[in-house]
């Protein structure tokens, strides 16, 4: 292999051993690099999506960032939270916004359900693949 | 297409405006905030300038007669998609049947505004007349029909909206990315305009230390602020003259008027000053009874104010493109 990348990534694996960071994507035209954090290296992945943790025998589900961004539980505009714990929520709900610059994302919910648990602090910083709310 | 359900008055669509047509004498007309037409033409993939529906009397209702897409922009109108909460200043996907609805912006948020955007896929799709889509109420052309949106009126996009993918994505309104206030009010920069030095000193200062209300005459036609009156120094007699959106004359109550979108092209009242082209979305925004400030500003200020709108614009462009890419090549 003479790709370049490659060079990097035992840099890039460093840095990323101090975060929390679970996962690292890059793009460019035609090539693509997943560096996961339990050690495996992968590249030209097709998976496009984090895949939402769904803990074993319990009806709880983890939402996780599908981005890096700020967290934000309000809309800027708004002073109250998109949902509190105990709140009801439908299936593509915003959770939560993520903000890159000028761009918001919002963090829907995948399916019906009561916000359990808020799992990461408005404004904080989180990676892709950062727990974000847990829903039961 | 959409079928409107609900509609108050005034409710017209818009693009940027009819430019280059004053020597005919048509205004220029356009929407009141052109920052949030053009954002939510760019979470649609539309050009900047699309037209777009502007509603500034609620209850606003619409049923999206097949799938596609549509962005919500401007005032937080608490805007709901078949009873789920839609975000402010975002786009979404829609299918046949749907039914969006905008409810009067509440006072509690971070921004008071007055004006909402509906914009669909590759904009509303009416004919265009002296190179714009905008309504052109004094005239009764352009627009839908050339008037204000009736219910019962069926628009039809210019896109299907089908091929959308940039769901759930929105911007940070420009009135908090550039927010700009004194002493707690919307501030509006403004530049001295012909007759400034025919009026006393004292109004001179006064109009930019004292604040100014908006009073229930204030329109797309033009702003009728309140305050301490300004005082000619003279008595004045003008000849009709051109004048453009942002202009503010004084009447002989000494009550400024600021032209807005909607403004004729002539008038006769002495110009004390301008407001700059890049503050004009502000006071667009500003409800009736609100409280605004004026700053004095200079030329090259305002270029420059221009510029950072512009530059914010572009960066969006290119975040909310970067968004769809990455969603695109899944």
């Amino acid at each position: 292999m003479t790709d370049p990348t490659l060079d990097w990534t035992q840099q890039i694996s460093g840095w990323l051993a101090g975060t929390d960071i679970e996962l690292l994507e890059l793009r460019g035209p035609g090539t693509r690099l997943r560096l996961k954090r339990n050690g495996s290296i992968r590249s030209n992945g097709s998976d496009d999506t984090v895949q939402n943790g769904t803990a074993a025998g319990s009806s709880a589900q983890v939402v996780r960032a599908g981005s890096v961004g700020v967290l934000l539980h309000a809309h800027p505009l708004r002073r109250e939270p998109l949902v509190r714990p105990g709140d009801a929520v439908r299936a593509g709900q915003a959770l939560a916004l993520l903000q890159l610059g000028a761009v918001l994302l919002a963090v829907a919910a995948p399916r019906d359900g009561v916000v359990k648990r808020l799992l990461a602090a408005h404004g904080s910083t989180v990676g892709y693949g950062t727990p974000l709310v847990e829903l039961e | 297409m959409i079928e409107i359900l609900t509609v108050g008055a005034l409710t017209t669509v818009q693009d940027l405006g009819r430019l280059g047509a004053l020597r005919w004498g048509v205004g220029t007309a356009g929407a009141m905030d052109p920052m949030a037409l053009a954002a939510g033409n760019l979470l649609l993939g539309n050009e900047r300038g699309s037209a777009a529906i502007e509603v500034q009397v609620y209850p606003f209702r619409v049923r999206f007669t097949h799938d596609g897409a549509f962005a919500v922009t401007g005032a937080d109108c608490a805007a709901t998609l078949d009873g789920l909460p839609v975000l402010p200043w975002s786009a979404h996907r829609v299918r046949a049947g749907q039914e969006l609805a905008f409810s009067v912006p509440q006072a509690g948020g971070r921004w008071r505004a007055s004006r909402a955007y509906l914009c669909l896929p590759g904009g509303v799709d009416v004919p265009e007349v002296l190179h714009s889509r905008s309504t052109q109420l004094r005239g009764a052309f352009g627009g839908f029909e050339g008037r204000p949106l009736r219910r019962g009126d069926v628009l039809r996009s210019a896109a299907s909206g089908a091929e959308f993918i940039a769901s759930d994505i929105g911007l940070l309104p420009p009135a908090l990315a550039m927010p700009l206030e004194r002493d707690g009010c919307t501030a509006i920069r403004a530049l001295p305009a012909a007759e400034y030095g025919r009026f006393t000193s004292a109004s001179c200062v006064g109009f930019w230390r004292n604040e100014w209300k908006v009073t229930p005459h204030s329109d797309r036609y033009g702003f009728r602020l309140a305050g301490e009156a300004l005082q000619r120094a003279a008595p004045m007699e003008m000849r009709s003259h051109g004048i453009v959106p942002g202009v503010v004359q004084v009447p002989p109550d000494g009550q400024p008027i600021v032209q807005m979108r909607d403004a004729q092209p002539s008038g006769g009242y002495p110009k004390f000053a301008t407001v700059i082209e890049a503050d004009l979305w502000r006071l667009g925004q500003a409800p009736i009874g609100s409280r605004v400030r004026f700053i004095e500003t200079t030329w090259d200020e305002a270029l420059a104010a221009q510029a950072e709108l512009e530059a914010w614009l572009v960066e969006a462009e290119r975040l909310v493109g970067l968004h769809r890419n990455s969603r695109g090549t899944a």
